[in-house]
């Protein structure tokens, strides 16, 4: 600990500290409150009562009936089983192919610049036509895929990829890794240039190769950063449906209704508030338990 | 680092600017004094029908001091996201364009005000009741007055037909579903298939044409709802599965395309006809390949050409606080010029008799013209119109089975049980 | 390592990045050749990559027929300025949570996940009530503070994890030096956050220029209008949409953002940590 510190009583420097951490966070701290806390707050409630669309409805508390209701909600649950193998494939998909990306990007290449730049395109391109772009790529009749099978001879290889039972869920989720692998590259870019470069010339120095020096240097250090982002990827992926509802609207046959979609449809399209913010509710806790698993070592150093 | 520095200054002078300019722009927003302002949501977008609008909003601010209307473009995708956020929020637009089976929804919720006795007469004689019914609540209640109407025929590669030897079929003498099923036979050959059913979002398709046999799919029993599926609800979903497996007429990877998506196969020659919507003509127009020729065939006959009408309508929001205006500016958006207008720039059939018969002497009958302003007569009101559960029903229950059906996964009976079963859980 | 080894390596490498630079920008190529496309050519069975004939129609239709270059102003305006809120009220904030041990911490965490977590769809109408309060409504500053509150979360979660990589030694040595604590944080912590705050700036920017639904309920006036929301407008009924704009249009709103990343991803790699080390 420095002079300065050592210096100070116990009690009035954890004050000081605390002090100014409060001061730190104050103007983050008004916004969040008004716009984020205040409405969290309304929707968790809402779970637990009737509300419903409707002009000068009356709202009733009615404890947990709601969720006595979802328990037997078995299409919730089997969209919540899809959304599962959604997120997680398309996170872990997501990951290791932007960490592919960061490393590649972060080499020392030609025209660097460039192929940083257009890493980002399906962050930059407007989500009004990504859906309809990619719906273009797998048209059965006319799409980019089935035409490229088409002129290269492979035609029985074609199909209707977002049609057929099998194929919507795949086709679908490489859509997902390609809209969410920007960001997921830009934040491993960030960390990557957080790991000491001298770490590397003294294992290189010591004849390790470029695997072992990744193995043991690089992602060690990069795991603070893996962990953020791949738990916020996770929780994005489970909560976007945007893409999925543009392209297949949840079909064919309910093999793409994501959980999201569901409580969507639930609060816009027939106006049950309540019961969608109760399977926001169902949907927090169950993915949190999971997370927790994961962000074990997170959690202790935010309370460390 | 040097270098950046006159950048970062920059970039914070810009900063500093624009936060600035987004405070003062947040400006006062006075309506105390000066004439009535009123809101109007238009879900028009179609280039030519945008333009309509256009014209008729500043023709009525021209000619209308004290009452001015706020053309505000929504589109159909968020419509009812917006809508339902700005009516919770209150916040809504006066006038509203939407349709009739979801404004009805809207109207059930107490958002949109009984229009009925401000209707100007004219306007109310010149529309069929067979159309009104649409608008019109369990209560007698009207929340809307509709303008705008679908019809489902065939548009139909005139070339292939001709090479069939398949003569045309005209408004007084319309294909059956039988002639229609045998026509597609005829024109499966090689790489053509007969015709191509779009049925991505299968249920008010299907629902639309059952009418064809009078399948009604919901049925009152007392005063609460339930689904049928008996030998009338099975003819169109069984016709259209047999086409595809059976007869192998209709393209099996069209059935989860949407409406539009055939047209690159039909204009390719891969299908020889398209039912769909008569907006489909303006694709026709716009988009087929130099030399090709179409027809819009006449919708398809069973026991009767009925269809469900689920008109584009005009509604007033309860929350404003100026009706009769708002009543008065639809009826003047709606007179009979401006109607024909409308439903010209959309290719749909306009719902007024006078509006029909401007564009029919406006058009002489060209591009489908014809059969769509003949079609209006048999679009009528269908139960599921006045089911309030209806949408949850179409997207939990019937939209996957529909899905699974057409996909050859399950049997017709399966199918039947369950659009009634999952019926009994929603519509209890 | 011999030298055709390497040279096999950066082969390798070069072929790589090039796989994943068409996986990940062939859609904007597609949009690219679809804006110059005449309708017809957008139906063909068969499409070609180069069209056939090309027009500057659909340029034209898109700009006249929506307000693009307001529109364009309009997002510039909000997404800067969500950028820069976010960054100066995140840092400070992320530097706390990251080195005070306080109740703020768990408190912050909790947020951070929960916002993240409910449906934000849910905490539309709630929203768009708060904002009423505060005449908020109908205004790009009520948007722009909606979009801070929405990339705050990230913002906050990333720098922290940055923050935690520094040594705290640095800054001990630096208050050796006499240095204020507010001196420490702008002058040693921030430009080794410079990566950080950089993919931070860049998420914000980015969801305040693409972000439709916010921006949809909450502006009602046509001048308003952000670039989302007047693309919005060539998108039709039942999916049909006018393809030919919104591609042009489409385009026409990619390019600020790229041009935007090409001038930031300098600054990703070019921390304090990059620059004090050679690589």
């Amino acid at each position: 600990m420095t002079a300065l510190n050592d210096e100070l009583p116990l009690a009035r420097r954890r004050r000081a500290r605390t002090g100014y951490a409060y001061f730190l966070v104050l103007p983050a701290l008004l916004p969040v409150l008004f716009l984020s806390v205040v409405p969290l707050v309304n929707g968790i409630y809402l779970g637990f009562t009737d509300a419903r669309a409707g002009l000068n409805q009356t709202t009733h508390f009615t404890g947990l009936d709601n969720y006595t209701g979802l328990l037997s909600n078995e299409q919730f649950w089997a969209s919540f089983k899809i959304g599962l193998i959604w997120a997680v494939s398309v996170t872990v998909i997501q990951f290791f192919a932007a960490l592919g990306l960061a490393l590649l990007l972060n080499l020392n290449l030609r025209l660097r610049w460039l192929a940083r730049t257009l890493a980002l395109v399906p962050w930059a391109m407007p989500p009004v036509i990504v859906g309809i772009m990619w719906q273009l790529v797998y048209h059965p009749d006319a799409g980019l895929i089935n035409e490229a099978l088409y002129r290269v001879g492979l035609e029985s290889l074609g199909t209707n990829w977002l049609g057929d039972f099998s194929t919507a869920l795949p086709a679908v989720i490489i859509v997902g890794v390609w809209a969410g692998m920007p960001q997921t590259t830009v934040v491993l870019l960030a960390g990557l240039q957080g790991v000491p470069g001298e770490l590397h010339e003294a294992a290189a120095v010591d004849g390790a190769g470029a695997f072992r020096r990744f193995w043991s240097i690089t992602l060690p250090q990069l795991r603070p950063v893996i962990v953020a982002i791949t738990s916020l990827d996770f929780i994005w992926n489970f909560n976007s449906f945007g893409l999925v509802y543009v392209l297949t609207a949840g079909g064919p046959g309910g093999r793409t209704m994501l959980p999201m979609l569901f409580a969507y449809e639930e609060a816009f399209k027939y106006g049950h508030f309540g019961i969608a913010a109760a399977m926001g509710n169902v949907m927090v806790i169950i993915i949190v338990a999971l997370l927790a698993v994961y962000l074990r070592r997170r959690m202790r150093e935010a309370s460390a | 680092m040097k270098r950046l520095a006159p950048r970062r200054v920059a970039a914070a002078a810009l900063a500093a600017t624009l936060a600035v300019g987004t405070l003062a722009a947040c400006g006062s927003g006075d309506d105390s004094a000066g004439p009535i302002k009123l809101k109007f949501l238009s879900l028009a977008w179609q280039e030519e029908s945008v333009a309509a609008n256009k014209k008729i909003v500043e023709a009525w601010n021209a000619a209308h001091s004290d009452v001015q209307i706020e053309y505000i473009q929504g589109s159909w995708d968020s419509a009812h996201d917006q809508l339902l956020t700005s009516f919770e929020g209150e916040d809504a637009p006066d006038i509203i364009h939407y349709e009739a089976a979801l404004a009805g929804q809207f109207a059930q919720q107490g958002y949109l005000a009984d229009v009925k006795d401000l209707i100007p007469a004219d306007l109310k004689g010149d529309i069929g009741d067979n159309v009104w019914q649409t608008v019109t609540s369990g209560d007698g209640k009207v929340y809307g007055v509709p303008f705008l109407l679908e019809s489902q025929a065939v548009i139909a590669n005139k070339k292939l037909l001709d090479e069939a030897g398949i003569p045309v079929p005209t408004a007084d003498k319309p294909w059956t579903w039988d002639e229609f099923q045998a026509a597609a036979k005829t024109l499966t050959k090689g790489e053509t298939f007969g015709t191509a059913w779009p049925v991505k979002q299968p249920v008010n398709r299907v629902l639309n044409l059952s009418l064809n046999f009078d399948g009604k799919y919901f049925q009152k029993n007392g005063d609460k709802n339930q689904v049928v599926f008996g030998a009338a609800e099975q003819e169109v979903p069984k016709r259209i599965h047999d086409m595809v497996y059976t007869d192998k007429s209709a393209a099996p990877d069209a059935l989860t395309m949407g409406g539009t998506d055939p047209l690159p196969g039909f204009f390719g020659g891969k299908y020889a006809m398209l039912p769909g919507s008569i907006y489909l003509r303006q694709q026709m127009k716009e988009q087929a390949p130099a030399g090709f020729e179409w027809v819009t065939l006449p919708p398809l006959k069973g026991l009767s050409q009925n269809q469900a009408a689920n008109p584009q309508t005009l509604s007033v929001a309860t929350q404003s606080e100026h009706k009769e205006e708002a009543m008065k500016f639809i009826a003047e958006f709606l007179n009979p010029a401006n109607m024909a207008e409308l439903a010209k720039g959309d290719w749909l059939v306009p719902t007024g008799k006078k509006a029909g018969e401007e564009l029919l002497k406006s058009t002489g009958g060209k591009d489908g013209w014809d059969v769509a302003v003949a079609s209006a007569g048999s679009l009528v009101l269908a139960p599921f119109q006045t089911v309030t559960q209806f949408p949850e029903w179409k997207s939990k229950i019937a939209t996957p089975a529909f899905q699974e059906y057409f996909a050859n996964k399950i049997s017709l009976d399966e199918l039947g049980k369950r659009l009634v079963e999952g019926g009994k859980d929603i519509l209890k | 390592m011999n030298r055709t080894s390497k040279w096999y390596w950066r082969v390798l490498q070069y072929l790589a990045l090039a796989g994943y630079l068409l996986f990940l920008s062939f859609p904007l190529l597609w949009m690219l050749s679809t804006s110059f496309k005449k309708p017809q050519e957008l139906v063909e069975l068969h499409p070609s990559f180069i069209p056939r004939d090309p027009t500057l129609a659909n340029y034209a239709t898109a700009f006249t027929e929506q307000d693009l270059g307001r529109a364009t102003l309009n997002s510039l305006q909000v997404a800067i300025a969500s950028a820069v809120i976010t960054v100066i009220i995140a840092l400070p904030a992320a530097y706390a949570l990251a080195r005070f041990r306080t109740r703020v911490n768990k408190v912050a965490t909790a947020w951070i996940l929960l916002s993240q977590l409910f449906p934000f769809i849910l905490l539309v109408i709630p929203m768009f009530m708060i904002l009423k309060q505060v005449k908020l409504t109908n205004s790009l500053t009520g948007l722009t503070l909606v979009y801070v509150v929405w990339s705050l979360p990230f913002a906050l979660w990333m720098l922290q994890g940055f923050v935690r990589n520094i040594p705290r030694e640095l800054e001990e040595a630096a208050a050796v030096d006499g240095a204020t604590r507010f001196q420490t944080l702008w002058r040693i912590i921030a430009p080794l956050l410079a990566p950080g705050v950089v993919a931070a700036a860049l998420f914000s920017f980015i969801s305040a220029w693409n972000e439709f639904f916010f921006a949809l309920v909450l502006l009602k006036k046509p001048e308003m209008a952000t670039l989302p929301l007047a693309l919005a407008k060539f998108v039709g009924i039942e999916g049909i949409s006018r393809l030919g704009p919104l591609a042009a249009g489409s385009l026409m709103a990619t390019i600020p953002s790229l041009i935007f990343f090409a001038i930031l991803q300098r600054r990703l790699t070019s921390g304090g940590m990059a620059g004090a080390v050679k690589g």
